[in-house]
């Protein structure tokens, strides 16, 4: 299995301010695969993304990831590992305000010995005519599909993804959901996305439904619906 | 592939253009004054202390009463030194100074050239460049006494007067009013032996190896010579103020302007800090996002280094450039105001380089390396939560809820800013100081003069120049009879006239205190110029000697004789107010008693009126409040021209503090300011709230720091007085400096709300709606 979590648990706070947000979760994730994390909000869905992704510990519980113990990690480590491993996409994009566009993208490919072509990226993803625009002269879509490519362009073998569409319209998030869609299946890189959207659980290969911290559901589709069909 | 992250770095130039110019103008003018002041300095310096070397200066004169016999010069040399005769002869010159007239020399103290040419006929003078320039004469103008007159045929510095001292008690050298020149050797020899004065040089035949050692020697050999012939005075080169000053006041300038240096650039580098914390608050979820995707904390840190490194870099080499062509003559200039140096030549200095330009690069390298490490080692994901300041953020400082809404939300401005505002009362602080030691130090000059002329023991003081007793058999007899003549001829019809004795004595050096001439008055009981009831046993001390010395009433003292180990202890009975000299007052009868004189020895007068019955031949000086004054005069020369630069440079530390701080409270606050826009809020109630706030702590910073400023100056002044003078001013500053430095710090600060108020007018209302970074 690519991705390995054995019993997580993770809480914040203190005595009787204490909360647990994740009471032990158990998930396994194949390399190549999409995977959708839903639930409500305080679920614990964005926490279990963030210790995935290396920029959150867990207070016990394994994660094994391509072989590798994330728990046994040292920071430097952990930086590492990002740097190889992960992509990550946020709902808010946090694009570098006095980079371009392809600019950006490029602050991702820095970091890969094998980046893929900008130029072929700024096409697929639709930018290309907006390659030297700053991000305040851009839609919300146009940003978040420049941060996609921030994310992908290093090829990364896990994509992460926190609320991607949540502060889009409609008709721009499916144009996002298509994108990483076709990421995906082009590059094979396994996504794991997280969002409170039911109707996009529709996309995944696997949908892992969590409430109170805990996986509540988990359902594998054996026909993935295109990003393109979804409705809500 | 090259980080794309540096691809911002001319972005930001651009974008925050303002900012970087004013912190490289700051540095570059800071670096480019002290680089070309330690050029300038080292390269003289050097000059200087070639000059002992190149123009063989001696190890010490001493003065006697009458030439030397052939003898007595022999049994002199005798003592391990070449004697060399450096007589001289003095002459009221018809515009009011003095000139000390020397024989060409060419054997010791040798003169340096420095425009013209030497006397070659018998009415010709080279005299000192600086004291020319100082009266205002060049070459080929005319000096003239009520008898004669010299062409002068050449500007020189006479190797052993490079600060012009005329007395080697004197408190301060004088360049305006005391000048050195030399004439032809057949010229000096047509002088009168009655103006002559009998001054030997001396070249020890082995110098000696330690300070130490030079010391005791230099006192060995003065007691031996005046075994020999009576001293009437003895200066060995190490007690020379006229050759040492210059040298230790270079050193000591040095020291403060590198600490000028270091205070700028520490708080610029701490502005740096302040910004990058603000650009780190800014761009926290991109850093965060950037960590998370990979980028180490070394690679952000390099980052975030960069630009402050750059424009500290580019502010170091011009401001070496600067130094190195204008700043250096600037420098040299000022230099050459206030001494008479030789001719110097540029030395290239390294360790000018290294201070100016190497310390301060790595300064800014830890400050901002410290800063940066603390700030971004925060995990990525707080950073993007965008929670990345202290542990005291989280919880809001309860407000009470009945101040006005928009007093409390100044008061939530300003306790965001705290870092800033710390750092802006550093600066103001600072800035303060340096100009109210501008404003003060001419008020002080000023005010020293007004005290003198309003509080002087009398407007003359005449000292009498009793003949000297002779060592021999022969000249004793002599001596009496001289001594009976000065007697009957020093008496006055003059009714003002007032008898004293005096001692001049000597305080002891203690390694902090340097050892200075104190005056020992013996008045008369009832005298009506020292209006002091002085009690047996005891002494009353001028204001100014109780005030360098911390000396009260009830304390005692040590004083010892010029040149002699004898010393005498004195109980403080009273403080007289008197500041023109370091004085004591003691009953005459007492004190002549304690110098083995008889009760009715006197040696001068005070007296409120001239006196005119007297021969000229048995005064020797008379002080009036030119010569009290010479102190004030020469420092408002040296360093009076200095003051506006100090002050131009605290205004231009104000502007650039109080400017970048301000920029940054209102750009951090940029998106509140943007939405209050959207809500409704004029410009001039966005102004209200955040521009007030850091007017009224600019206003408290002010108020704050200028007492507390005070307090430094008086220490920075009383050290000054200590180390660097002999004699004593006191710091008087009156209410108006204070006010002048308050009307000075808030005009600045006002042209800079100006700025701010207009920028706040500029942030467009679609910055909250459209950048979400």
């Amino acid at each position: 299995m690519f991705l390995s979590i054995h019993h997580l648990k993770k809480s914040f706070g203190n005595g009787e301010s204490r909360v647990e947000v994740l009471k032990g979760i158990d998930l396994d994730v194949e390399k190549g695969s999409f995977c959708v994390l839903l639930g409500p909000s305080g679920s614990g869905k964005s926490t279990l993304l963030n210790i995935i992704g290396g920029i959150d510990r867990a207070d016990s519980g394994d994660i094994v990831i391509d072989g590798d113990r994330m728990e046994e990690m040292k920071e430097k480590e952990l930086t590492r590992y990002r740097r190889k491993h992960l992509g990550y996409i946020f709902q808010m994009y946090n694009l570098i305000p006095n980079l371009t566009v392809r600019e950006n993208i490029e602050v991702g490919a820095y970091l890969s010995r094998s980046p893929l072509d900008v130029d072929e990226l700024l096409h697929t993803l639709g930018l290309y005519d907006h390659r030297g625009k700053l991000p305040n002269q851009l839609s919300g879509g146009q940003q978040q599909r420049t941060a996609i490519g921030r994310a992908i362009v290093k090829n990364p073998d896990i994509l992460l993804c926190d609320e991607p569409t949540g502060a889009l319209d409609y008709q721009t998030s499916k144009e996002i959901l298509h994108l990483i869609e076709t990421v995906n299946r082009k590059y094979g890189n396994t996504v794991i996305m997280v969002t409170h959207n039911e109707a996009i659980g529709g996309m995944a290969d696997l949908v892992v439904r969590m409430r109170d911290g805990l996986i509540r559901d988990r359902q594998t589709n054996e026909a993935r619906i295109a990003a393109e069909d979804l409705e809500w | 592939m090259r980080n794309p992250l540096n691809r911002r770095l001319p972005r930001e130039l651009k974008s925050e253009f303002g900012k970087y110019l004013v912190i490289f103008l700051l540095l570059s003018l800071t670096i480019g004054l002290i680089s070309g002041f330690l050029v300038a300095d080292g390269s003289m310096m050097t000059a200087y202390q070639e000059s002992f070397e190149k123009y063989n200066i001696e190890d010490g004169h001493f003065e006697t009463g009458h030439r030397m016999n052939r003898a007595q010069v022999r049994a002199v040399t005798d003592l391990g030194i070449r004697l060399y005769e450096n007589f001289y002869t003095q002459w009221k010159l018809t515009n009011g100074s003095t000139m000390r007239i020397y024989a060409l020399r060419d054997e010791v103290n040798k003169v340096c050239l420095m425009k013209g040419k030497l006397p070659e006929k018998k009415d010709e003078i080279a005299i000192d460049r600086m004291y020319a320039d100082n009266n205002g004469l060049s070459v080929g103008d005319r000096i003239s006494t009520s008898s004669r007159s010299w062409k002068i045929t050449g500007l020189v510095a006479l190797s052993d007067y490079s600060a012009l001292f005329s007395d080697n008690s004197d408190a301060m050298f004088d360049s305006i009013r005391f000048g050195v020149g030399v004439v032809t050797k057949e010229a000096f020899d047509e002088f009168a032996a009655k103006k002559m004065t009998y001054s030997y040089a001396w070249k020890y035949r082995e110098f000696p190896a330690s300070e130490a050692e030079e010391k005791e020697v230099s006192e060995d050999l003065m007691e031996k010579i005046n075994a020999e012939v009576a001293l009437t005075d003895f200066v060995p080169r190490y007690q020379n103020q006229a050759i040492r000053f210059t040298g230790e006041d270079m050193s000591s300038d040095r020291a403060m302007m590198l600490i000028l240096l270091y205070i700028i650039i520490g708080i610029m580098a701490f502005v740096f800090a302040i910004t990058i914390g603000n650009t780190i608050m800014k761009e926290a979820n991109v850093i965060g996002t950037l960590r998370a995707s990979g980028y180490s904390r070394r690679e952000l840190v390099k980052h975030y280094m960069t630009m402050p490194l750059l424009v500290t870099l580019a502010g170091a080499l011009a401001g070496n450039i600067a130094g190195y062509t204008y700043f250096k003559d600037f420098c040299a200039a000022m230099y050459y105001g206030s001494y008479s140096l030789p001719t110097y030549v540029t030395i290239w200095n390294g360790e000018a380089f290294m201070l100016t330009t190497v310390v301060p690069v790595v300064m800014m390298l830890i400050i901002n390396l410290l800063v940066l490490v603390r700030k971004l080692s925060l995990p990525p994901l707080r950073f993007i939560r965008r929670d990345i300041a202290g542990s005291g953020q989280g919880k809001a400082l309860p407000l009470y809820k009945g101040i006005p809404f928009f007093a409390r939300f100044r008061l939530r401005v300003i306790l965001q800013n705290m870092t800033s505002y710390l750092m802006l009362f550093a600066g103001i602080a600072f800035a303060s100081l340096l100009l109210l030691f501008g404003i003060a130090l001419p008020v002080v000059l000023d005010h020293y003069q007004e005290e003198l002329s309003g509080n002087m023991l009398s407007k003359y003081q005449y000292m009498l120049k009793g003949p000297l007793a002779g060592e021999n058999k022969e000249q004793r007899i002599w001596s009496m009879l001289e001594m009976m003549a000065f007697y009957y001829s020093v008496e006055t019809d003059n009714e003002d006239a007032e008898k004293f004795s005096i001692w001049p004595l000597k305080t002891l050096d203690d390694g902090f205190y340097k050892s200075e001439e104190i005056n020992c008055y013996g008045v008369e009981p009832d005298s009506r110029y020292i209006k002091a009831d002085i009690p047996e046993g005891g002494a009353y001390v001028s204001a100014g000697f109780s005030e360098k010395y911390g000396l009260r009433k009830g304390d005692t003292f040590t004083l010892k004789e010029a040149y002699e180990d004898k010393k005498y202890q004195f109980r403080v009975a009273g403080i007289y107010d008197y500041q023109g000299s370091l004085s004591l007052f003691m009953n005459r009868k007492e004190l002549n008693e304690l110098f083995g004189e008889e009760d009715d020895y006197f040696c001068g007068y005070f007296s409120d009126t001239e006196i005119t019955d007297i021969d000229r031949k048995y005064i020797g000086t008379v002080i009036d409040l030119e010569a009290l004054t010479k102190i004030s005069r020469q420092l408002d020369r040296s360093m009076g021209g200095m003051m506006d630069l100090v002050n131009g440079f605290a205004v231009i530390i104000f502007l650039v503090v109080i400017y970048l701080l301000t920029k940054i409270i209102i750009e951090k606050n940029g998106r509140p300011i943007s939405l209050a826009k959207i809500l409704g809020y004029e410009n001039h109630e966005i102004g209200g709230l955040y521009l007030v706030p850091t007017s009224l702590m600019v206003v408290l910073f002010f108020l704050v720091s200028i007492p507390l400023d005070y307090r430094v100056l008086v220490v920075l002044f009383r050290y000054m007085m200590i180390r660097e003078m002999t004699g004593w001013m006191s710091l008087y500053v009156p209410q108006s400096v204070y006010l002048k430095v308050f009307l000075i710090g808030i005009s600045s600060y006002l042209a800079v709300a100006v700025l701010e108020y207009r920028k706040i007018r500029k942030i467009p209302m679609e910055e909250i709606l459209k950048d979400t970074e």
